[in-house]
Parts: C-alpha cells; structure tokens; sequence
C-alpha cells in the first residue's frame, strides 16, 4: 500500500544546479545532514545526526534510483522506519519544482500517514488531535496516499 | 524520524485499529464515553463479541475503562495516537527545515535571491 509523505519546493535555480545540491556530499552535509553519499546506483552510506531516544542518530541509505538531473532516490532506514525517500526535479523556465517524496511508511505511522495526511479521520483528529489537524487544514502537509507522482514506479 | 513508543506498544495499537468495528467503535467513543451496551446497540454483533473487541483496544491504550454502578463505561484515550500524530508532525518539520536550508544553501552558492 502507497503511504506516502511529500514535499513541494520551487528553487529560482536550474535542474542542474539543484541536482550538484542533492548529490554532492559535502552540499548535502549542509542542507540535510553529514553523509558519505556517492552518486551510484547500490552505494550503501549513512547519513548521522544527534542520536535521541529509540534512535541511534543513523539513517542507513542505498542508492536506488539515479538519473540526472531528474530523478534521485534512496533507501531510508533509521529511528523505527523503512522507508524510501525519491527527488524529482522538473524544469520551469530558469526555476526548478522539486518533489519530495518519503514512501514505504508501515504500522500505525503508516496509518497516521495514510489516514489522517489523507484526511479519512479528519473528524477524530478534530476533536482530539487539534494541533495536528490546523496543520493539516493550513494545507502544510500534502500527502497523497493513494496517487504517487506519475511514472514513479517506472 | 525519532521513535517515542516501543514497535511492540505501536504494533499492538496498529493491529487494534486495523479493524472496522474497532475503528466504528473507537469513532462512537470520540464522541462521548459510553456503557457497553450502548456500544452493543449500534452494531449487528453480540455483546460479548463487542466486549472482546473492546478489550482489544484497552490492551492498546486507546480505550479506559471504568466502573458505573453495573455498568462498565468505556472512554477513548487518544494519547497513542497522539504520540503517533506529533512524530509525523515533527518528522514533517524535518523534512520542510531541510528542504529551506536546501534553498539557502543554493542562494549562498549561486547569490541569487529568491
């Protein structure tokens, strides 16, 4: 089942420049967190960060998906989740839209994601959840549990 | 992506609400706490059978429990699908800092303003 979380940015920069930023390890380090990333397709690397509780502070990462300056997406495990975390960047005059998505969320974060992000229990959260639910009515979050980006599968 | 229940304590909630009943159930108590029986109206279901799927959502902490004269009266508790709503919601800050930094880190590169 797709559970999926996603992001939308538009940058005032082409494809091109923004991919060097999703791919060059020490950019990453800057805008995400301190990694050991190659730009090839099964690299295994890690991403660290301050270490809470239930989570060492990993992320274990593989490379799955590389097609520059289109597409990026690696494996995402750390802090109880599987995930898979996908870049798509398109082209808009000198701009670039960057669609981020984190996919493969299970159990009840996989629910919240699904159900809640997707509105089903909107009621529930409502009444019981009322931070949650602003959000969720401010359009912050936009998941879309049911349709992934076209062609993501491919 | 920080962890606040144990898997065990999620899964156990997560196998409690990937029932309908439980779920239609957990929906009614939304809205007031009510006695077994009142539960028991609403569904085409005995009441013991109610009464097991009740206890399935108490074991996960969604639902209380409490004592009225005869009558067991039952109430939902939100706090695990509370904690559950404010991880994604700080996971999602997570991603959405991450994703301005990767704009400023643009602009401090090429200097252009956004």
């Amino acid at each position: 089942m797709a559970r999926t979380l996603r992001f939308e940015a538009l940058y005032p920069y082409p494809p091109e420049q923004v991919w060097v930023a999703l791919v060059d390890p020490e950019a990453i380090g800057q805008w995400l967190m301190p990694n050991d990333f190659e730009a090839r397709i099964g690299h295994r690397f890690t991403f660290h960060t301050k270490p809470a509780p239930g989570f060492d502070g990993i992320v274990q990462c593989e490379v799955i998906e590389l097609q520059p300056p289109e597409r990026l997406a690696y494996s995402w495990k750390g802090g109880g989740i599987d995930t898979v975390v996908r870049y798509v960047l398109a082209r808009e005059g000198d701009n670039t839209r960057l669609v981020m998505e984190q996919s493969g969320f299970t159990g009840l974060r996989g629910l919240m994601v699904s159900k809640i992000l997707g509105g089903g229990w909107k009621r529930m959260i409502a009444e019981r959840l009322p931070a949650a639910a602003a959000r969720v009515e401010a359009g912050r979050y936009r998941a879309d549990p049911e349709a992934p980006l076209s062609g993501c599968d491919g | 992506m920080l962890m606040d229940m144990d898997g065990q304590a999620e899964n156990a909630v997560f196998r409690a609400l990937a029932d309908p009943t439980r779920r239609a159930l957990l929906s009614m108590l939304g809205d007031e706490a009510l006695p077994v029986s009142a539960l028991t109206d609403h569904f085409d279901m005995s009441q013991p059978a109610i009464s097991q799927h009740l206890k399935v959502l108490r074991d996960a902490g969604l639902v209380s429990e409490r004592r009225a004269g005869r009558n067991r009266i039952y109430a939902l508790d939100p706090e695990p699908l509370r904690h559950a709503a404010e991880w994604l919601e700080r996971h999602s800050d997570f991603w959405a800092t991450r994703l301005d930094n990767l704009g400023r880190h643009l602009r401090e590169k090429h200097g252009k303003d956004a």
